[in-house]
């Protein structure tokens, strides 16, 4: 079983490799794994306060070739949602545009909890935003 | 319990390792058989099986991690699948580090990650331990519960420490790169076709 060409160019040419600045209040941070394989996949968004667009996404992932692909998929399909729009991308969607082979869905699943963690953080540190500014 | 039950004791985590390999020998010796060549067929038979189980329990009793592994599959506890998320921020550390030494940075840094992570396993260890204790004198599957998160943490990171020290051995003998084409992939996936 070979990966598809899908796979083999985002895993050759990763899209939107790198990190934001974690302490920026606009920016969410996802970090997870898998403990079988020992991947760590990091998965940042920069949104746009007022409007609610996911302006920037960058990631780093620690994996095999399907892991690295889903989550360079993942930040190229982030880019221009809304916070809501990018929680309805699903793993199968991944799974789909990939190609990947069962033994590799948990790849995808690990894709699609890293959008969520990134986009809770975002959250979660939006809704702190209001008491910091009357008090602390 | 089969395991517990072919080697004549009662299902419990902690166990002393002279003790049990006591009683594999002698009960190896006992069905060995050798000492069945001239039997009925169906007490050849009930000897190899026996023999048969008898290593299979041993092997799988003798080490903590699989003697554990084994006692929460019979009790119905599927082995988590989670990763700790107390552990994530250094594991993408190390593996930045790790990725500098393959771009050729200086390897001292990972001999202090090798040592962070691996007495991180020994503490480990050492909670396990003392929960295979707790559990044994109350039986709760709380308990059971606990084991199976430790166990995941330490499947983690001995799988950690295992890539650790493949780079740091390769860095010690700079033989050259082991596996090729496939490797580049990296992971227990099935093998690609050549990628670069």
């Amino acid at each position: 079983m070979a990966y598809s060409n899908k796979v083999l160019d985002h895993y050759n040419h990763p899209r939107n490799v790198g990190s934001l600045d974690k302490s920026d209040p606009n920016v969410g941070t996802g970090m997870v794994g898998a403990p079988e394989c020992g991947d760590v996949m990091k998965l940042q968004v920069k949104v746009n306060p007022d409007t609610g667009v996911i302006e920037d996404a960058k990631f780093k992932t620690f994996g095999c070739g399907s892991a690295i692909a889903s989550s360079s998929l993942a930040t190229e399909w982030l880019r221009g949602k809304t916070v809501d729009e990018a929680l309805e991308i699903k793993n199968t969607d991944i799974v789909n545009e990939l190609s990947l082979p069962p033994v590799k869905i948990h790849c995808s699943v690990l894709a699609e909890d890293a959008i969520r963690a990134a986009i809770g953080d975002y959250k979660k540190k939006s809704e702190s935003r209001p008491q910091v500014s009357t008090n602390a | 319990m089969q395991y517990y039950e072919a080697l004549g004791l009662k299902p419990q985590l902690a166990l002393g390792l002279d003790d049990l390999k006591k009683r594999f020998y002698e009960r190896s010796r006992q069905w060995h058989p050798d000492r069945f060549s001239r039997a009925e067929p169906a007490q050849q038979q009930q000897a190899l099986d026996t023999t048969a189980l008898l290593n299979d329990a041993f092997r799988t009793l003798r080490d903590p991690i699989s003697r554990a592994e084994y006692f929460l599959k019979q009790n119905q506890i599927e082995l988590s699948k989670e990763a700790p998320p107390e552990l994530l921020e250094e594991v993408f550390e190390l593996n930045m580090i790790l990725d500098a030494v393959r771009d050729g940075g200086d390897p001292s840094q990972l001999t202090a990650s090798r040592e962070v992570f691996a007495g991180m396993l020994t503490q480990t260890d050492a909670s396990l331990h003392a929960l295979f204790e707790s559990y044994d004198s109350r039986g709760d599957r709380a308990t059971l519960r606990e084991i199976n998160d430790c166990l995941s943490r330490r499947r983690y990171i001995s799988n950690l420490v295992r890539d650790v020290d493949k780079e740091l051995s390769r860095d010690a003998h700079n033989p050259p790169r082991r596996g090729g084409e496939t490797d580049s992939l990296g992971g227990p996936s099935p093998a690609p076709g050549p990628v670069r």
